[in-house]
């Protein structure tokens, strides 16, 4: 057994990082939300880098690569809430298997791409969807692609781009895609989990040091055993999600070949409803540990309890997932 | 990333396989969850251990030089796992092969090495553990227990507490305060006690389970030559980190499930779940989600740090993590795995007479408690991962005895 990454995908982590950190400031979501300027870095610097076609094949003019590749560089974009989110590209990268001119499409970024959840007569908020033109849905069991009406309403977190579609238009990719469609929507959440991991990693970084400079009573308020408890839980937390992401990224490429089925919808189900509640504890541990300032629209803090209270319910919420998990491990999945 | 086996591995893993095979008439056997008390069947399980030992199988990463394998990490978790698989109970001398024989290799003169070693693999002598006190738990340097030298031995007085296994001991690890006038830390010094020696009285330990799986172990006018002691007088506190390390890494540093696991809560709700109503069975659903969630969470985290290890890295504070996310999963799985008892979760057992999941949930108080509290083990994760500062301390520097 080997349960880390390759030191091929270490590097990757470490050039993501170098780039998000240096194209994404928590400015820009800031900005996002009061209006006053689009999410960073945006969909053109994520094609020109070539993360939306990470998984997107070679003859695609993708890099072909493996749902870990994409989810270790997810992780570095939830870090800096960059949108739009690198879940669309993962999930329309399974979609658009039998599309391969859409595929390109989405890789080089020339087309603004977003999959949308619920009837495609009037869609779930659903992401990246408000500044997207060419939509895919799932209406009755048939996979299509086509223009819309987009209707976005006020954002609680504006880098997810959520808004509500109605197809205009339709072109037909596939019959009978529910299969391929839960298997998208499988790898949209393990992708979600994995952007949840890096904002939850980082919102216990700027607790951690804020609790080693703030001072109360006399001394730092890390040393109170309350403030450290709080902020263990919360990166305990972050440790056992970084192992169920890469858990269900590994099944993700795993599914197609193996004879296990079962385990990408266990180990999403699993890695989703993780995110969900360690990402929340992760945030509100945040706003917490800063007190007064963390409660201000000026600081930082509330951008990741933003986005913790929206990916919590995004692609199913904890309910739903820790249902799906029993289902599966009652019908056998545990193996 | 490999969930698998390397060739290596599986051939490896064969290998225990067909020597379980060979043996396994002469091999204790026990149903899962089925627990064994080594009051009860202590010569099955020294017999089972001593075959294990004999056919390679016991002490797989300890040095060939002190009759271990000289394997690696994995070598070792393949070997628990087809233990398990076999169905054989865990080895009598655990504490001895994960706890005590590490202390024993680190700070043994090479005589104790000679004498001990060996006959612990072979569980020919059982040990057993003794540094809990009624007052020193979770602040151990705080122990009273004390050893005072007089001629070429050292007299020992006082208790131990929690002892597990101290009822079928041969020997154990003591720790001991052999100067209250330094500070509590430095006046301590290890020794190996012979636990059939004049005054060593052992009494069991009834726990709220109901079960007595540890003991109470009082030393009266006990002589220990100065020949067993491990490591010099005054470095106790040094030698004892060595065994609360390898501790750490025993107690759910490496994947392994504390108390029930996933697969047994997922079997139990597949029974039960149909003999609930429409209403229970989708809040029963629920519980059991989240308990199995937790659970694979806490069992992949020790994966990575098994991987960690196994390519070179040492047993460090982060293990702590694993015995905190074991000890939050193995409550929601007690909880999930009593609610599915429908109207018999309130009573200590089922109308047949099972108990597996009400006992599961009476062990979860002390398993948080066990091997480090939650609240110490946050207080180790909090000052040496995240590097937040300690509380400030008056017991560090003053003397012992004032």
């Amino acid at each position: 057994m080997d349960f880390d990454l390759s030191d091929d995908q270490r590097d990757a982590a470490a050039g993501a990082r170098a780039f998000f950190t240096g194209s994404v400031s928590t400015a820009a979501a800031r900005a996002a939300l009061e209006g006053t300027a689009a999410p960073a870095p945006g969909r053109e610097a994520l094609a020109d880098i070539g993360f939306l076609g990470i998984t997107v094949p070679e003859s695609a003019g993708g890099a072909g690569g493996s749902v870990l590749d994409l989810a270790v560089v997810a992780e570095q974009a939830g870090a800096v809430l960059a949108a739009p989110s690198l879940v669309t590209a993962a999930r329309a990268a399974v979609l658009l298997e039998s599309a391969p001119d859409l595929a390109a499409q989405l890789a080089d970024g020339s087309t603004a791409i977003a999959v949308l959840d619920g009837p495609v007569t009037g869609s779930a908020p659903s992401i990246d969807a408000a500044d997207a033109t060419l939509f895919l849905g799932l209406d009755g069991g048939t996979l299509v692609a086509g223009e819309g009406v987009v209707v976005p309403g006020r954002p609680l977190d504006a880098t997810r781009g959520l808004a509500s579609v109605r197809l205009t238009t339709r072109r037909v990719l596939a019959e009978d895609a529910g299969e391929r469609w839960a298997r998208a929507r499988a790898v949209g959440a393990v992708v979600l989990a994995a952007e949840d991991l890096g904002a939850a990693d980082r919102a216990v970084q700027l607790g951690v040091a804020y609790a080693k400079e703030r001072e109360a009573f006399g001394r730092l308020i890390g040393s109170y055993q309350a403030v450290k408890h709080m902020l263990v839980d919360a990166w305990v937390g972050v440790e056992q999600l970084r192992s169920l992401v890469w858990w269900a990224a590994w099944a993700a490429d795993a599914a197609p070949a193996d004879a296990a089925p079962a385990e990408l919808p266990l180990a999403a189900a699993a890695a989703k409803a993780y995110a969900a509640e360690a990402l929340e504890r992760a945030a509100e541990t945040l706003v917490q540990v800063h007190g007064g300032i963390g409660f201000t629209w000026e600081h930082d803090a509330h951008l990741y309890w933003r986005r913790a209270k929206v990916d919590r319910l995004l692609l199913g919420d904890a309910g739903e997932h820790h249902d799906t998990v029993a289902r599966l491990a009652v019908a056998g999945a545990l193996g | 990333m490999d969930f698998d086996d390397t060739p290596d591995e599986a051939a490896y893993r064969a290998r225990v396989r067909a020597t379980l095979e060979e043996h396994d008439a002469e091999l204790l056997h026990v149903r899962p969850g089925e627990p064994t008390d080594a009051r009860l069947r202590e010569a099955e399980l020294r017999a089972t251990q001593r075959v294990l030992a004999d056919a390679g199988l016991v002490g797989v990463t300890w040095p060939r030089e002190h009759g271990g394998q000289g394997g690696t990490l994995v070598q070792q978790a393949i070997v628990a796992q087809e233990l398990a698989r076999a169905r054989v109970p865990t080895l009598v001398n655990h504490i001895g092969i994960g706890m005590c024989g590490p202390t024993v290799i680190a700070h043994g003169s090479d005589d104790q090495r000679s004498r001990y070693l060996t006959r612990l693999l072979r569980a020919d002598d059982v040990w057993c553990q003794l540094f809990s006190e009624p007052a020193s738990g979770s602040d151990l340097a705080a122990l009273r227990t004390s050893a005072v030298r007089d001629g070429e031995d050292w007299v020992v007085n006082g208790q131990k507490v929690w002892t597990t296994l101290a009822h079928v001991a041969d020997l154990g690890i003591l720790l001991t305060r052999t100067d209250p006038t330094r500070p509590k830390h430095a006046g301590l010094t290890m020794f190996v006690v012979d636990m059939h020696a004049p005054g060593v009285t052992v009494r069991p330990l009834r726990q709220m389970t109901g079960g007595a799986d540890f003991n109470e172990v009082f030393f009266d006018d006990v002589r220990i030559p100065d020949g067993e002691r491990l490591g010099e007088p005054g470095e106790g506190w040094r030698v004892a980190l060595t065994t609360l390390m390898n501790e750490r890494v025993a107690i759910g540093g490496a994947g392994s499930d504390i108390g029930q696991s996933a697969e047994a809560l997922a079997a139990h709700a597949r029974d039960r779940l149909p003999a609930l109503g429409a209403d229970q069975q989708a809040l029963a659903r629920q519980a059991v989600g989240r308990a199995l969630v937790a659970a694979l969470a806490s069992r992949y985290t020790g994966y990575r740090r098994f991987t960690a290890l196994s390519k070179g890295g040492v047993p460090g504070p982060e293990a702590s993590a694993g015995k905190l996310g074991g000890t939050a999963a193995a409550r929601l799985v007690s909880d999930a795995g009593v609610r599915l008892l429908g109207d018999e979760a309130v009573l200590g057992a089922t109308a047949d007479g099972d108990e597996t999941w009400q006992r599961a949930q009476a062990y979860v108080p002390g398993i948080a408690i066990a091997g480090g509290t939650d609240q110490v083990l946050r207080n180790i994760l909090g000052e040496r991962v995240l590097g937040l500062p300690p509380e400030p301390r008056t017991d560090k520097t003053a003397p012992f005895s004032r």
